[in-house]
């Protein structure tokens, strides 16, 4: 079957498990999300990015500590992306 | 996590997985809770003493509670420089508290100008930040003991103002420091459980 209406961006494992996360939550940071989806740092990277691109999240850098810090939110443009890729996934599942 | 195609029922239980796991985690490890448990009882256990016995300024066992705000002050600001993550949950209990805390202050503050004895109504904001944060962190124990205290507020407008002590006590016991308790083992398990 397929799944060409739903949004390429949020269609992949890792940014639609980020996507999902900050969705939840107020915002995250990196080693948290990180953490909550078991992915590797530079893949993460990556695919924060892309969401960053497509104006899903945005990424805050800081220092806390003299660490650096990056924080991750969900931006209105992701929540409308999430909602929109929700309904379309409902169309897919057949009631049982 | 890799990269892979993913069908519509992969995508559901990722979206459900990672939801339940942001709203699972219970954030508040009831620190506060015991720590202002701990010293709402031992005060008023010392306050319900001192004024049986005729000291003059019994009210003196209150001078912890300015403590306490300083305290819980720094705490707060320490914990929030390693919070990771900030939910709406934090946020909306943030107020909670702070309604809470004014409450308290005016009533504290202003109930001579209604020639009031104010412990029952104490009681019941005692009883209404427990309710509203169990309710919130759909922890049970906390709605039960705030539901306890909102009892125990009740009986508070029938006694003496001596006995309103120990009500009071008995309030913190039971919408503080038992579910305060009840909330670290929880959140100590969660913890390792998480490891």
């Amino acid at each position: 079957m397929p799944l060409n209406d739903l949004d390429p961006i949020l269609h992949s494992q890792l940014r639609l498990a980020v996507v999902s996360l900050l969705i939840s939550v107020k915002e995250a940071e990196f080693t948290h999300i990180r953490g909550q989806t078991n992915a590797t740092a530079g893949n993460l990277s990556v695919q924060l990015q892309k969401l960053k691109d497509a104006g899903y999240i945005e990424i805050e850098k800081s220092f806390k500590d003299n660490y650096p810090q990056t924080t991750c939110r969900i931006t209105k443009a992701g929540i409308q992306a999430f909602d929109t890729y929700v309904q379309n996934l409902q169309q897919y599942i057949k009631p049982k | 996590m890799q990269e892979q195609n993913l069908n519509p029922e992969e995508s559901l239980q990722i979206i459900q997985g990672m939801i339940r796991r942001a709203q699972n985690n219970l954030s508040e490890n009831g620190f506060l809770f015991i720590f202002w448990g701990w010293l709402v009882f031992l005060s008023a256990s010392a306050f319900y003493y001192l004024t049986t016995n005729g000291f003059d300024n019994a009210w003196y066992a209150w001078y912890t509670m300015p403590l306490g705000g300083i305290f819980t002050m720094i705490w707060s600001i320490r914990q929030k420089k390693k919070e990771k993550v900030r939910s709406y949950i934090d946020d909306y209990m943030m107020f909670v508290w702070l309604a809470f805390g004014f409450c308290m202050l005016i009533t504290l503050g202003m109930g001579f100008k209604l020639q009031l004895n104010c412990y029952p109504i104490l009681i019941m904001l005692y009883a209404t930040a427990t309710f509203i944060t169990g309710g919130i962190i759909r922890f049970v124990p906390l709605i039960v003991c705030g539901a306890l205290s909102y009892a125990i507020s009740v009986c508070a407008f029938f006694v003496t103002f001596e006995t309103q002590i120990l009500l009071l006590a008995l309030s913190v016991l039971v919408s503080y420091i038992i579910p305060g308790h009840w909330m670290q083992v929880k959140f100590k398990k969660q913890l390792a459980h998480a490891a």
